[in-house]
């Protein structure tokens, strides 16, 4: 809650400080009749001094009120929720895709230690940490939309289903490919580089000696001892991926025009549409934080050792 | 907020992988649904007639609502909508309008008299907030109504239900085009004063296309309206996709997920020139683009020798020829097709040899003396391209520029100022489109005194001449007078003391599917395409 708290703060400060003012572009942006100018400054409280606004966006966000969207009239917290699910399914679509190829291809790597298969795993992993997510988005849409035709080129699509019991509408799955695979292939590099390093260092280890010693088979070694504890790292690499794309992946959205809430934040902070900049942000952060939580947790199961206790 | 978003989470996670693996395709549509899909970079910012003030909103609404009038894309003349037959007094200041009787609202009522006095009164209110509450200001008692001095409008009247009566405070020539704006749009009252204001998301009127489907970000669905009083849209559906890159946009132009497209290829793309070469349209756009100087700030206050001389330093032939192929060089304010434009005003050709004795007239002789001057654009590459050429042309008189780029908002904030105190911004790149056909709709917003600063007069411009031609022409009922008014409006600011650096009359470029039929290449820009009209022949291609 504190995180959070001073997250809202900061956020307001620099929301605040930004140049232009918002009751312009609201009341037509080029020219604009005094008379409107003021009324609108008037309706959302623009006039008001600083810290009077500040205040009262405090108060009303302990009230769980987001505030109303100055452009589109309506509550902030109903632009999250529109647009938060395709940020999500693709963060989702996105992680697997890219904590599957790393993990298989980080294996590999470490298995084949100083081959040519860790040598071309590594290159590919650099390549892909190295590339711009704009230009991959591009080339693939370029490959497998416009000259295979395999892909449609961009969109969410008009026909997807409906999530049952919920307004939230599914994206038509083969959309999904595209913006998937661009930005797994960023977090995909990473996650094999770990896993590769992780599974070397746990593979020199000395238990795994004793458990060999115990007569264990090499497969039962690999899947029990090694790659459990080789997945610790792993698990934070992706766990901290997955954290990173639910902020919105900005440019995969803006290439394959996905209807995203990173997209959404950035239009907002063009058109000074000052609540969906503050809301959007802070529900981002708490995201941030809870898959952070998640992830800890996460250790819980994957290392014995590890114990949360309430300390003070 | 934690709450919330644990919720969101939990739901969506056993939906989507299964969903993942399996996949699923669309249904192909019914092959003789007529359909028509185009691009906007981004949603409108709003589909209420009262408060749009943009191209994007007012491409949803221009098909959805109606107004008493409307205009004719291609001669841009005034013709009936709602109305079916209106008179104007012979004093200029009377319009008596009689609507048609076939016109009926998405909802199936009928259009009535106390429809149009409803949707003024909306428009003037002051709560409404619009930004083109201008628009009816003309009527007698407009001011005091949005004032709340008084509760009605005393030159609004609606004597019968298909009769409605407006009375200016004094003659205002250019009244019947204001009305052809979108936000003079005829609204249903049982809708529009909804307090849940579900007409944000979902507009109603009486235009050819009924509000369909809104989804943020990514697509407007609109459906043929069979009431529609001009007779049922041959197109079933319009799909209005947002799309942000340009060249993602294009892609799915070529895949054809798109008929229509607002942006055309690199010129020096000659494969895809001549692969598309038959779908690429030009055509002029009514709007003038300049660079603005801040008469208010030193060196160009009192200084029109200075403001001559960089006017003939840029070459705007090679700035349209060769750097942005496309705009029409301007010479002057009025683009071509306003009546008022003057084809014969000389202008600023370009001329580096006049330009460096009017450097010396103006006490600045080879820029001996003269600070750097900051040009100001907003955010995107022709932008900077235009300041980047400004300033290697006008290096070679002696004037340094330092070219400033910042977003739309903070340019506004920066170039328009305070109603006291000017921008910071000594030049800025700008570009005006006539909101309606008539020269008055770029004079008086951008160089009448009346309009100082924030309003449009960004530049703070005042002459007395020009203000009085202009005040004359807003009176004249004869249509050649006034362009004849205007033309010498013109040749004053343009000629004796211009307010900005004239660079080009704007063109649009869009990309027509050769199976689009019907198609206005309209000088109202692509956004202002009478649907209506379209037809989809594939078989014809």
């Amino acid at each position: 809650m504190p995180v959070l708290l001073l997250a809202a703060a900061i956020v307001w400060v620099f929301v605040f400080f930004l140049p232009g003012d918002p009751a312009r572009l609201i009341a037509g942006g080029a020219s604009a009749d005094p008379g409107v100018l003021e009324s609108i400054r008037q309706e959302w409280g623009l006039d008001r001094p600083a810290p009077v606004q500040f205040f009262h966006y405090l108060g009303k966000l302990v009230r769980f009120d987001l505030g109303t969207s100055y452009v589109q009239r309506r509550p902030v917290a109903a632009i999250i929720a529109d647009h938060f699910p395709p940020t999500f399914i693709l963060a989702v679509a996105a992680v697997l895709l890219a904590a599957g190829g790393g993990l298989i291809l980080g294996s590999l790597a470490a298995l084949y230690r100083g081959r040519l298969v860790d040598s071309l795993v590594l290159g590919l992993a650099l390549l892909g940490t190295s590339l711009p997510v704009f230009w991959l988005g591009l080339i693939l849409m370029l490959l497998f939309a416009s000259g295979l035709e395999w892909l449609p080129v961009l969109g969410y699509g008009m026909d997807g289903a409906f999530l049952p019991f919920t307004s939230i509408r599914l994206p038509e799955w083969d959309h999904l490919v595209l913006p998937a695979v661009t930005l797994s292939l960023v977090s995909m590099g990473a996650i094999a580089r770990i896993t590769r390093a992780s599974l070397i260092e746990a593979g020199t280890a000395e238990f795994l000696q004793t458990a060999r010693a115990k007569g264990a088979s090499r497969a039962r070694v690999f899947a029990r001892h090694t790659l459990q504890n080789a997945l610790i790292p792993v698990v934070t690499v992706i766990g901290l991926d997955f954290a990173g794309l639910l902020g919105g992946a900005v440019a995969t959205e803006y290439v394959f025009s996905w209807p995203g809430l990173g997209k959404t934040i950035v239009r907002a902070i063009g058109l000074r549409d000052l609540p969906v900049v503050e809301g959007g942000v802070l529900f981002l952060t708490a995201i941030f934080v809870l898959v952070s939580l998640a992830v800890d947790l996460a250790y819980l199961y994957l290392d014995p050792r590890v114990h949360y206790t309430h300390v003070g | 907020m934690q709450k919330r978003s644990v919720l969101v989470l939990a739901f969506l996670a056993p939906a989507i992988l299964p969903g993942l693996a399996c996949g699923r395709s669309r249904p192909p549509a019914a092959p003789a649904e007529q359909v028509f899909r185009f691009r906007l970079h981004e949603d409108p910012p709003t589909v209420d007639p009262a408060l749009a003030s943009d191209q994007f909103s007012e491409a949803v609404i221009l098909n959805v609502n109606r107004g008493l009038v409307e205009l004719d894309p291609q001669t841009l003349e005034v013709r009936p909508a709602v109305a079916a037959s209106w008179t104007i007094s012979p004093d200029g200041r009377t319009y008596t309008f009689q609507l048609r009787d076939g016109a009926v609202f998405h909802n199936g009522r009928k259009v009535a008299a106390d429809d149009v006095g409803y949707s003024f009164m909306r428009l003037l209110k002051q709560e409404t907030n619009s930004p083109r509450r201008f628009l009816l200001e003309p009527i007698e008692g407009a001011r005091e109504f949005t004032d709340g001095k008084s509760a009605s409008i005393d030159g609004l009247l609606t004597p019968d239900e298909r009769t409605v009566v407006l009375r200016l405070t004094k003659p205002f020539a250019p009244f019947l085009s204001q009305l052809t704006m979108a936000n003079a749009a005829i609204l249903p009252r049982e809708v529009y004063d909804d307090p849940q204001k579900a007409y944000l998301r979902a507009p109603s009127g009486c235009g050819p296309f009924r509000f369909s489907r809104w989804e943020q970000a990514n697509f407007i669905e609109l459906v043929a309206f069979d009431g529609y009083y001009g007779g049922r849209p041959a197109l079933d559906r319009v799909v209005i996709r947002m799309i942000e890159n340009a060249t993602s946009a294009l892609q799915e132009y070529l895949a054809g997920g798109l008929d229509s497209l607002d942006e055309t290829p690199e010129e020096t793309d000659a494969a895809m020139q001549a692969r598309l070469g038959g779908e690429i349209h030009r055509y002029p756009f009514i709007g003038t683009g300049y660079i603005g100087f801040n008469m208010a700030l030193a060196p160009f206050k009192g200084n029109a020798a200075l403001r001559q001389a960089l006017n003939y330093a840029v070459d705007k032939e090679y700035l349209w020829g060769v750097l942005l192929p496309g705009n029409q060089p301007a010479n002057g304010i009025i683009p071509p097709g306003i009546p008022g434009h003057d084809p014969a005003l000389p202008g600023y050709p370009h001329d580096e040899a006049k330009a460096r004795s009017l450097m010396a007239r103006a006490g600045y002789p080879a820029g001996k003396g003269l600070q750097p001057i900051a040009l100001w654009v907003n955010t995107g590459e022709d932008n900077r391209k235009i300041a980047e050429q400004v300033q290697s042309d006008l290096k070679k008189i002696g004037v340094t520029i330092i070219v400033r780029e910042v977003d739309w908002a903070a340019y506004i904030s920066g170039v328009s100022g305070t109603q006291d105190k000017p921008g910071q911004a000594q030049m800025f790149r700008f570009g005006w489109y006539l909101d309606y056909p008539d020269a008055d709709a770029i004079l008086r917003p951008l160089l009448h005194s009346s309009n100082w600063g924030p309003a449009g007069n960004f530049g703070r411009y005042r002459n007395a001449e020009v203000d009085a031609l202009i005040d004359a022409a807003l009176d004249t009922a004869d249509a050649e007078r006034r362009a004849d008014l205007y033309r010498r409006a013109e040749r004053i600011a343009v000629m004796e003391d211009p307010p900005w650096i004239f660079l080009s009359y704007y063109q649009s470029k869009t990309l027509y599917k050769p199976y689009v039929k019907g198609v206005v290449l309209s000088p109202l820009g692509e956004f202002r395409l009478p649907l209506e009209r379209l037809k989809i022949e594939r078989g014809a291609t």
